[in-house]
């Protein structure tokens, strides 16, 4: 029984010392060695850690160097008074009565501005997940955009972005603010 | 980094029969006594470096819930003496004060470098436990003291602790949201992007070294890698709608997300390199934020294809979309823990989100957070033994650690501005 353990434990040691010679073949790195012997004689290395500190030095002067001329995002817009943004309920994207004459409103300006690109932009409140919401945006968007189609609009000239819970126009969590901020809205891409 | 996960085995399985004289059960339960004591200093060091170290450390240590510290102004002479060896300790002094183990370290300057040298000792059979040095830049002394709370956690659990590894989070301190890197105790600081747009919802690589992000830098949210170190940044996938979410398969060589190029929300699997793999999901809902099995052979992700936004489960060989049964009218952001055994998730009630866990099988359900304000966003410690999350029960979204049970709630972000999304990193 005795024997048997002992050859049993021997065989694994062997089988791991086996694996973290292939493993320390394959490594591009030399990894830190880590040792530990009883009492007087104790060692783990810190070199590899050191590195990875310059390591961190260089990527902090790397991130300055990024380019300074990343101001704002996505393409340059225009708000335009004509076209009015449309609300939504609490994760819906279906759209209202109202949200459909607003439509119609807007769709007469796109008509009658037929090479102006717009896009249309999908709004949540904060309320709810923020990837579940960046979908919610996206669909809104959509919805507004197929109506518009639908309308007779040129889908070629129509655009759609989700900001989900990104940007709300109110920042004071009461139900009037998030009702507000539920929202699509309707640029001219300049 | 394998190397040394490899060695840590064979070490556990060498020590793993001395392991188990002082008995550790859950966190919490029953705590073991122990003394920490002050590094010595051997010749000139700064006195930071020694109380750094001892900060960070007891820190961890009582952040793992697994001990109480004797109090340092009970310790009696042997505290102020170099105990090189067990021969050297005067483990009746540290009985009396009822301690179980006691830490004894020395550290010294040479040729610039810090070395430090940190030994747990087991007061009641008055021997060596585990012992390790340090060398490196003074700078890396709390990083030592995390290692060492990690290696004091391996020796007394047979399981590593996980200080040593980094929390990516988005912040929002200069003005946008931006990706930012920190310790687990929220020390260390970086801000990793200078994107001035709207960087969203990091994961790291399994190896660590590496993140997914989303960023509306170039107008659309598209998704983004960047290696920490070298600060190389590449855009991954830039198809038209949405490119968020995205999640390194736990074998590194692929990327689940939600694409919206088709118009619907669906998940996709991309190569690294960002080439379509495959459509994971075909279904009219939403389907958003995947998190993956730890086998890498199933996802936990959210649809509304029931209504509300609810946890499902697909099997990514059969394709098979199962419900994950749970309570509650909106639960999302699923995360699978590392041992596979549970789920975290948030659930929105009431207006506000409350953090829980449950079985992959629905069973078990136990809510972790009680408020006040949003707690939401969770995701594990490479061991599973914590969970941290965004919180902002003090007001503004902080970032917070909390043990898997809901106790040890401790806020680890920086003051100012709004931080949320946090991502645990691998051990680093």
């Amino acid at each position: 029984m005795k024997s048997f353990s002992k050859k049993a434990m021997l065989q694994c040691v062997l089988l791991l010392a086996a694996t973290i010679l292939l493993a320390a073949g394959c490594a591009k790195k030399p990894a830190a060695t880590t040792t530990a012997v009883p009492d007087t004689t104790v060692s783990q290395d810190m070199g590899q850690d050191m590195l990875q500190t310059e390591g961190l030095d260089e990527m902090a002067l790397g991130e300055s160097a990024i380019d300074e001329s990343a101001a704002g995002y996505g393409v340059a817009t225009t708000a335009v008074p004509a076209l009015q943004r449309i609300n939504f309920e609490f994760d819906q994207y279906t759209l209202s009565a109202a949200a459909q004459e607003l439509l119609v409103s807007n769709a007469a300006y796109m008509a009658a501005n037929p090479e102006q690109r717009i896009r249309i932009e999908g709004y949540c409140d904060e309320r709810g997940s923020d990837e579940y919401n960046l979908a919610l945006g996206q669909r809104r968007a959509l919805a507004a955009k197929n109506f518009l189609v639908s309308l007779g609009i040129d889908p070629l000239f129509l655009s759609v972005i989700s900001y989900g819970e990104e940007l709300p126009l109110d920042h004071s969590g009461s139900e009037e603010a998030y009702a507000l901020n539920r929202r699509a809205e309707f640029k001219a891409e300049r | 980094m394998r190397l040394f996960a490899l060695f840590s085995l064979l070490l556990l399985l060498l020590a793993a029969p001395a392991a188990a004289d002082i008995e550790i059960r859950a966190p919490g339960q029953q705590t073991i006594p122990l003394a920490s004591t002050k590094l010595l200093a051997q010749g000139m060091v700064p006195a930071q470096i020694v109380n750094d170290f001892d900060q960070t450390l007891n820190d961890d240590l009582l952040l793992s819930g697994l001990f109480s510290l004797v109090a340092p102004n009970s310790f009696l002479s042997d505290a102020r003496k170099i105990g090189l060896n067990s021969s050297q300790v005067d483990f009746g002094q540290w009985r009396l004060l009822g301690a179980e183990g006691v830490v004894k370290g020395v550290c010294r300057l040479q040729n610039g470098k810090l070395v430090v040298e940190a030994r747990l000792f087991d007061v009641t059979h008055r021997r060596l436990l585990t012992g390790r040095r340090y060398i490196g830049a003074q700078s890396d002394v709390r990083r030592m003291a995390h290692r060492f709370a990690d290696q004091i956690l391996k020796s007394l659990t047979g399981e590593e602790g996980p200080f040593n590894s980094r929390i990516a989070y988005i912040g929002n301190s200069s003005g946008h949201k931006e990706l930012y890197l920190m310790d687990v105790d929220g020390r260390n600081g970086v801000r990793l992007t200078n994107h001035r747009a709207i960087v969203l919802n990091p994961d790291f690589s399994p190896t660590g070294k590496e993140l997914l992000f989303t960023s509306y830098r170039a107008g659309n949210p598209d998704l983004y890698r960047k290696e920490i170190y070298s600060g190389r940044e590449a855009r991954v996938s830039a198809r038209q709608g949405l490119n968020i979410a995205g999640r390194f398969r736990p074998d590194g060589r692929e990327i689940a997300l939600t694409l919206s190029k088709d118009g619907n929300s669906d998940l996709h699997l991309l190569g690294t390199d960002g080439s379509h793999h495959r459509q994971l999901t075909k279904h009219w809902s939403i389907d958003v934020d995947p998190s993956w099995s730890p086998a890498g052979d199933k996802l936990a992700f959210v649809s509304d294809r029931q209504g509300n936004p609810q946890i499902f489960i697909l099997d990514i060989l059969s394709q098979q979309v199962k419900r994950l049964p749970t309570a509650g009218k909106y639960n999302a952001t699923p995360a699978w823990s590392p041992k596979g055994d549970r789920i975290a998730f948030s659930r929105l009630e009431q207006g506000r989100f409350d953090i829980y866990t449950v079985a992959p099988d629905g069973s078990d359900e136990r809510r972790l957070t009680f408020g006040p304000g949003n707690n939401e966003h969770p995701r594990w410690s490479p061991d599973g033994r914590f969970i941290v999350y965004s919180s902002s029960q003090s007001g503004p979204k902080a970032i917070y650690i909390m043990r898997a049970d809901g106790s040890g709630v401790t806020r680890i972000s920086p003051a100012g501005g709004d931080c949320s999304h946090p991502a645990w990193s691998g051990r680093w």
